[in-house]
């Protein structure tokens, strides 16, 4: 039977939009990132699937897109959701944060938590 | 013997456990200066007037993303330089700038018995540099700041003495005047030159190298996105990762030209590794050796042996970038295809963005062939 277990981990002003914090440990030793992304939360696993590194304490990024190479004609090279995406600092590898989904390689996902603010408190639930 | 893995993540905490009794001799460790001023103290009058005047003459080919770089290293540096303050503005590609801060966060954390420093990635170009006398004289003053700053401090460090290939009797100089110093483990060179290493012009360098028994370390750079030659074998590519796929080109040509101009032959007890230029061309070049060999061998009758064979005694190969292949059995096959037990020498390419640590890069291994790896081959090929 899975139970749910929330845990307040700090209050609102402490992330405000476009940061975050570290939580450690959270359900194993190397925590959780808590981000603010435009006024929402989302809390996301610290490690990276890919080679295990610290995958919260990496740089903000967004979204390249383009419909076809730029030798075609009208083709226009897009960026946007600036600071939704999460790139590990140790090789790169982006991550969308509020869903987990790796953006180079779909079929990976890092684990993500939902986060609820109750009053001034921001608190990340999970199930067991 | 020491553990790895013991505190390896930047972040608190990590899933990895240490594991004891294994060695890690790291042949590519990249140190670096803040500020290319540094080297001014170690240069002649007449050089300081060309720096200041000139620069380095250190092109870069301008299309390498900035994020090239551990982004999680970048606010650490400060912390841990003793010479850092707030407002400088060292290159932000590299963090490197101190004995201290590679011992905080790379020989302490992954428990590095042995790095054999490699240099900053401007040096990778010199051999590009239009002035062989302006790269001899960079050479040595960037050896001489690193024998006062890295060396004598840490027995772990080990130099890898840079010297410029374009002018073999200055290079040949430079080798016998840091020889005799015990942490000098090898000799520098970069791969992106005008002629390949087999031919004549080089020999020198290379009889200097087995004459004081120092194998030669030849890093990617000077020809592959680094400086003046030609990035590819088909001209200029558009995007820095066109220019990384093509090292495996230059590493191909300078194995097959040390082999078959007979240097190993002439200098029987010469190591010349080739690293950060991926592994499985080693794999491709030892096979269409031998194969074309067996037609063709009049032309170089001075080989007693299979092209191979020379390569498996001689040569050896970086472990980074280490491919990532589809299935992960296909890493054993590789390293078996390799005769890595004989080749492979384990380099993290630290602090790099393609770089690799000492616990994931490779699946799990028997002891000994984990051994060969990450520290007896490079035990067997530095001069320690």
């Amino acid at each position: 039977m899975t139970q749910s277990t929330s845990v307040v981990v700090g209050k609102v002003w402490e992330i405000p939009p476009g940061e975050r914090k570290i939580v450690v440990p959270f359900r194993g030793r190397a925590g959780i990132g808590v981000f603010n992304v435009g006024g929402s939360f989302y809390a996301v696993r610290n490690i990276c699937p890919h080679k295990h590194g610290p995958l919260c304490t990496g740089e903000l990024s967004g979204r390249v897109d383009t419909d076809a190479p730029p030798s075609s004609q009208g083709a226009f090279i897009s960026l946007e959701g600036l600071g939704e995406i999460v790139r590990c600092p140790w090789h790169q590898w982006p991550f969308e944060i509020a869903t987990g989904r790796c953006l180079v390689a779909p079929e990976v996902r890092v684990a993500t938590y939902p986060v609820k603010i109750r009053g001034d408190d921001v608190v990340v639930e999970y199930e067991e | 013997m020491s553990q790895i893995g013991a505190t390896p993540i930047t972040a608190p905490g990590w899933t990895a456990d240490p594991k004891d009794g294994l060695a890690i001799v790291d042949c590519d460790v990249h140190h670096n200066f803040r500020h290319p001023e540094q080297l001014l103290p170690y240069l002649s009058t007449f050089y300081q007037e060309h720096f200041l005047d000139q620069g380095l003459h250190l092109g870069r080919f301008p299309n390498i993303p900035i994020r090239t770089n551990r982004v999680d290293l970048k606010g650490r540096q400060k912390k841990t330089d003793s010479q850092a303050n707030k407002d400088d503005g060292g290159d932000p590609r590299d963090f490197n700038f101190s004995l201290d801060f590679l011992q905080e966060e790379h020989l302490d954390r992954w428990n590095v018995d042995i790095a054999l420093l490699t240099g900053p990635p401007p040096f990778y170009g010199y051999s590009g540099l239009p002035d062989p006398d302006w790269a001899a004289a960079l050479c040595r003053a960037f050896n001489d700041w690193t024998i006062e700053h890295w060396l004598d401090k840490d027995q772990r460090v080990v130099n890898a003495i840079l010297i410029s290939p374009s002018d073999p009797a200055q290079a040949v100089a430079e080798i016998n005047r840091l020889a005799d110093r015990k942490d000098t483990a090898a000799v520098m060179v970069p791969m992106g030159t005008q002629m390949p290493f087999g031919n004549r012009f080089y020999h020198p360098i290379w009889q200097a190298c087995e004459q004081h028994g120092l194998p030669v370390v030849s890093h990617v750079g000077g020809g592959d996105g680094a400086t003046r030659n030609v990035p590819t074998p088909v001209g200029y590519p558009t995007y820095y990762i066109e220019s990384r796929m093509s090292r495996p080109y230059a590493a191909s040509a300078h194995a097959t030209s040390l082999i078959c101009e007979g240097v190993f032959e002439k200098f029987p007890n010469l190591k010349f590794a080739l690293i950060e230029a991926q592994q499985l061309w080693a794999v491709s070049v030892m096979w269409h050796l031998d194969t074309d060999w067996k037609a063709l061998r009049d032309q170089t009758p001075w080989l007693k042996r299979l092209p191979s064979e020379y390569f498996r005694d001689h040569i050896r190969i970086g472990s980074q970038p280490m491919h990532e292949p589809e299935k992960p059995e296909q890493i054993h096959q590789m390293l078996d295809m390799l005769h890595a037990e004989e080749t492979l020498i384990y380099c993290s390419d630290f602090p790099h963005f393609d770089w690799n640590d000492p616990v994931t890069v490779l699946p799990k291994l028997s002891a000994d062939f984990h051994h060969r790896i990450f520290a007896g081959n490079a035990l067997d090929m530095l001069r320690l």
